[in-house]
């Protein structure tokens, strides 16, 4: 229940997050930007901070989540391009990523590293600091930036987001190229007390091919850290493209995650999402299905331990006749952490003939988690397979019996269970290193269990 | 099993109950909401002080609480609300034998086969004319063993600590706007406590019809099923159809101790142009077990979401749900279901069809509280959309706090298959027929658990309505 009728000018506007800094951003960027900033900005002053009252917002409580006014932009100077000075937890997470057709580090919201082979660069592919792609490919970056995909008016946060970031990631795939390897993005965060603004732009043309994978790891934090991106993701006709990010942000850190996905006519994009990090996880992501044959694979996966919080929001849009679109989120909660999961499907009338499914799936490990659950549906079209479900459970007892009967102790038939019930999430997307990964800290998380 | 006779007479071609009844009633209200009607409310029915405070405190109430925006479109509904008849006397004093209820009111429920129907297997039936129960009456058998079977201002005269001790607990005043309205303006409606141990072997029925036009209905309903006790009661509504709205507004509230078993069966079939918004609510004591059957036939706009709450280990809660919107109609229904004690288990079916511009909603809730270890659940909806211009939702919540507890939810939507309907009709069978029976099988699950009239008439109407809607 919302009253929507009281819209207070001006929330969240604070000492550090003001239109002058906006100005400030803006500055040396050309007009149709800076006036993208501003409108973005507007619309952030005009729109209400979130409220419980609001279905998408009713359970993750922004007044006692998050101190906008306790943050300010980075400070820190632009680190280093010599990996040498780079934090070892940064390095150590670079080491696994050999294996790639191009990297980029991100140091406290600025690109401090990009490169691409030399053979897909030829072929005109182009993985660049999105502040130099401003510059260097304005036709795309114009055309595409906080439009079609994460407009300002797309909620408080990608408004605050489209007037604010500092940079990001620009990834254009030109048609039928296929990318054989991931792009891997790195990023670092060490400022306690800053809110980091960034985007993600990818635009995959028809016919090409492309995994990215964007993982973000920090230390603890002692003052709360901000962390907003928004992720735009274009999939051009029978494009394929894999988006995945990788949350291990210490605790301290709120992050946020605007993401969403346009997929044409025959586009295959799919989306991983893991969250294992962070005090606050919040994850929005919109799947479209704009074109006949469309479809998007949805995967996300978390486990949470101590005071941690996760809210994922989603929504699938099949828009057009044909489309396909699967949703596997599955969550594993520790200590007194929380998980919140949202997911809609809306078949809008045009879109007969489309297949939609939402699972959401919770095991709760100690007497302190709690998990809620509303997968909704909004069926106009009638001629559509549609079905989601939910479950939120212990572990499952049998399963832990059997692998005793075969001489584990408890503990150990704890992990394996648990690691089967997150590994089927994996399996459906397994991308080198990501898997080898995310397995690891799993297991140290449930070394904590133990 | 009646003979095909009988199912023929059922004859609903048509909304079969679209047909008034010309009398006057012996008083009617000013139009519309106001300290004042609430007031004579209480005079008309002789009320003690305590109600009449607790109606007018229900009224403030009412008026702070702002319009729900979730749900159904309740946009025009207080143009509406300012246009209707709140309370309307139809007689001077109930009855307790048929003969004596004005002809015109029994010629109604005679059409609604309503004392017939008694004669035949209920234990006690009640019937409501516009804001009066207007006829009661129980089997002696019953009466004998302690059971109360009244109309609700018969409690409050005739039981006044019983009812005191148990009226608005359940649902609070405050719980929602249509709450609080119906606190302040609540008329008719039924009493029934069954006293500890008795098992009722036949149906309680209470019959509820709205025949003037721009009339509200406030029923108010409140049973206690004391410990180990057994019964069933059922309601039915109806109303003609008018080219206003009219609005119909129940509280129900349900005490279920320990060891109990009660089920309360709604069918409503109000004509299109009702609004239906109603609150029920059943808590259950250890080892006690309730269920609703709620059937969603009729009405322009439907919100009722039946809820149990399990206070007690052991306890269990079932919603048997089932909703049928037509052109114009949206049903938003559902359950909830609060897990307070261990090792307390619930259900949820619910069962939707949409056809034409029909909607068909399912909101609910299933919480587990901490503490509420080895509770389990499974709420299951399927929905069926007959036309591309129809339309579902499914909204559920699902809240745990408990670790040791295991819930699940599943929801479908589809069309009816096109190789079931192709496999019937190589069997020779025609197609809006073939149609018929999916429709038939896909809401089986619940009509079994129908009363067998109720079972019938649903049955009709699905193949009536299937009639014509193939191409």
């Amino acid at each position: 229940m919302s009253d929507g009728t009281m819209t207070q000018q001006g929330e969240g506007v604070t000492e550090a997050l003001n239109a002058s800094a906006v100005d400030r951003i803006g500055m040396s960027e050309p007009e149709w930007l800076s006036a993208r900033r501003m409108h973005a900005w507007d619309v952030y002053e005009q729109t209400p901070m979130p409220t419980t009252r609001l279905e998408e917002w009713r359970y993750t409580d922004l007044k006692k989540k998050l101190d906008l006014d306790a943050l300010r932009l980075p400070e820190i100077e632009p680190a280093d391009n010599d990996p040498e000075t780079w934090p070892s937890l940064l390095r150590a997470t670079l080491d696994e990523d050999h294996e790639a057709s191009g990297h980029i580090v991100l140091i406290d919201g600025h690109v401090v590293h990009s490169d691409l082979n030399a053979d897909l660069a030829s072929q005109g592919v182009i993985l660049m600091s999105l502040h130099e792609a401003v510059a260097q490919h304005a036709d795309h970056v114009q055309k595409h930036l906080a439009t079609n995909a994460v407009p300002a008016e797309d909620g408080k946060f990608a408004a605050l987001n489209a007037a604010l970031w500092a940079d990001g990631i620009f990834l254009y795939v030109p048609r039928g190229v296929s990318l054989d390897l991931p792009v891997r993005v790195t990023r670092w965060i060490s400022e306690s007390g800053a809110a980091l603004f960034s985007r993600v732009l990818i635009v995959a043309e028809a016919q090409s091919q492309v995994s990215y994978v964007d993982e973000v790891v920090s230390d603890d934090f002692v003052a709360q850290t901000f962390t907003s991106t928004a992720v735009e993701v274009i999939a051009e006709q029978a494009s394929q493209v894999q988006y995945v990010a990788v949350q291990r942000l210490g605790r301290g850190a709120f992050y946020h995650s605007v993401q969403r996905t346009l997929a044409q006519r025959d586009a295959k994009l799919d989306t991983l999402n893991v969250a294992l990090g962070a005090s606050v996880t919040r994850v929005d992501l919109n799947a479209k299905l704009l074109g006949p044959g469309a479809s998007s694979d949805m995967l996300g996966l978390y486990f949470g331990d101590g005071q941690q919080h996760f809210d994922f929001n989603t929504s699938q849009d099949h828009i057009e006749p044909h489309t396909g679109s699967d949703l596997l989120y599955k969550g594993a909660l520790d200590g007194n952490s929380r998980a919140v999961f949202r997911g809609i499907i809306r078949v809008h009338k045009d879109a007969q003939r489309s297949d939609a499914y939402q699972t959401n799936r919770n095991l709760l490990l100690s007497n302190g988690a709690r998990a809620d659950s509303l997968p909704n549906l909004e069926i106009e079209a009638d001629d559509v397979k549609c079905s989601h479900g939910a479950t939120v459970g212990e572990l499952d007892s049998e399963a832990k019996f059997y692998l005793m009967s075969r001489g584990l102790d408890l503990v150990q038939a704890e992990r394996l269970v648990v690691q089967g019930f997150l590994g089927e999430v994996l399996a459906k997307l397994p991308l080198g290193g990501v898997v080898e990964k995310v397995g690891r800290v799993i297991e140290e998380k449930l070394a904590q269990h133990g | 099993m009646p003979s095909n006779d009988t199912i023929q007479d059922l004859n609903l071609d048509e909304y079969k109950y679209d047909f008034v009844t010309e009398s006057e009633p012996v008083f009617r209200a000013q139009k519309g909401l106001s300290e004042e009607v609430v007031r004579q409310i209480s005079a008309h029915k002789d009320e003690p002080a305590w109600m009449l405070e607790f109606r007018l405190n229900a009224l403030k109430v009412y008026e702070s609480k702002p319009m729900p925006k979730w749900g159904g479109d309740l946009d025009d509904l207080e143009n509406v609300l300012d246009e209707i008849y709140f309370y309307v006397r139809p007689q001077d004093q109930m009855e307790s034998s048929w003969d004596d209820v004005p002809d015109k009111i029994k010629d109604t429920f005679e059409k609604l086969g309503i004392p017939e129907a008694e004669r035949e297997v209920l234990a006690g039936v009640g019937a409501q004319y516009e804001s009066e129960m207007v006829y009661h009456s129980l089997r002696e058998e019953w009466s004998k063993q302690g059971v109360i079977f009244d109309s609700i201002e018969d409690g409050l005269k005739n039981h006044p600590e019983l009812f005191r001790e148990h009226f608005g607990t359940i649902i609070p005043t405050g719980d929602n706007k249509f709450s609080a309205m119906n606190g302040a303006v609540w008329s008719g409606g039924s009493f029934v406590y069954i006293p500890k141990g008795v098992s009722l072997d036949t149906p309680l029925q209470a019959y509820f019809r709205v025949n003037q036009e721009r009339m509200g209905q406030f029923e108010r309903t409140l049973i206690i099923v004391d410990e180990g006790a057994q019964a069933h009661y059922i309601e039915g509504c109806t109303a003609p159809v008018y080219s206003t709205e009219s609005f119909h507004s129940g509280v129900i509230e349900i005490i279920v101790k320990d060891n109990a078993r009660f089920r309360y069966t709604t069918i409503q079939n109000w004509s299109n142009n009702m609004y239906n918004l109603v609150t029920q609510r059943a808590v259950v004591g250890a080892g006690g077990n309730m269920e609703w059957l709620d059937g969603n036939l009729g009405s322009k706009l439907t919100m009722k979401y039946p809820s149990c709450y399990l206070m007690g280990e052991g306890a269990h809660g079932e919603i048997l749900s089932i909703a049928y919107s037509g052109d114009g109609q949206h049903q938003d229904t559902g359950g909830k279901v609060v897990h307070a004690a261990p090792h307390t288990t619930s259900s949820i079916v619910s069962k939707s069809i949409s056809k034409g511009t029909g909607r068909s909603t399912y909101r609910g809730l299933l919480k587990v509280h901490k503490g509420a270890h080895h509770a389990r659940s499974n709420v299951e909806c399927d929905a069926l959309l007959i036309d591309d211009t129809s339309r579902t939702d499914t909204y559920p919540y699902i809240e745990i706090e408990e670790n040791d507890a295991n819930v699940g939810h599943e929801a479908s939507v589809s069309k009816i298959g096109e190789e079931q309907l192709f496999y019937l009709k190589s069997r020779g069978i025609a197609e809006d027929e073939a149609m018929a029976m999916i429709v038939r099988g896909f809401i089986e699950p619940i009509a079994k658990e129908l009363p067998l009239e109720y079972a019938v008439e649903l049955n009709r109407l699905i193949e009536l309505e299937m009639e014509g809607s193939v191409g």
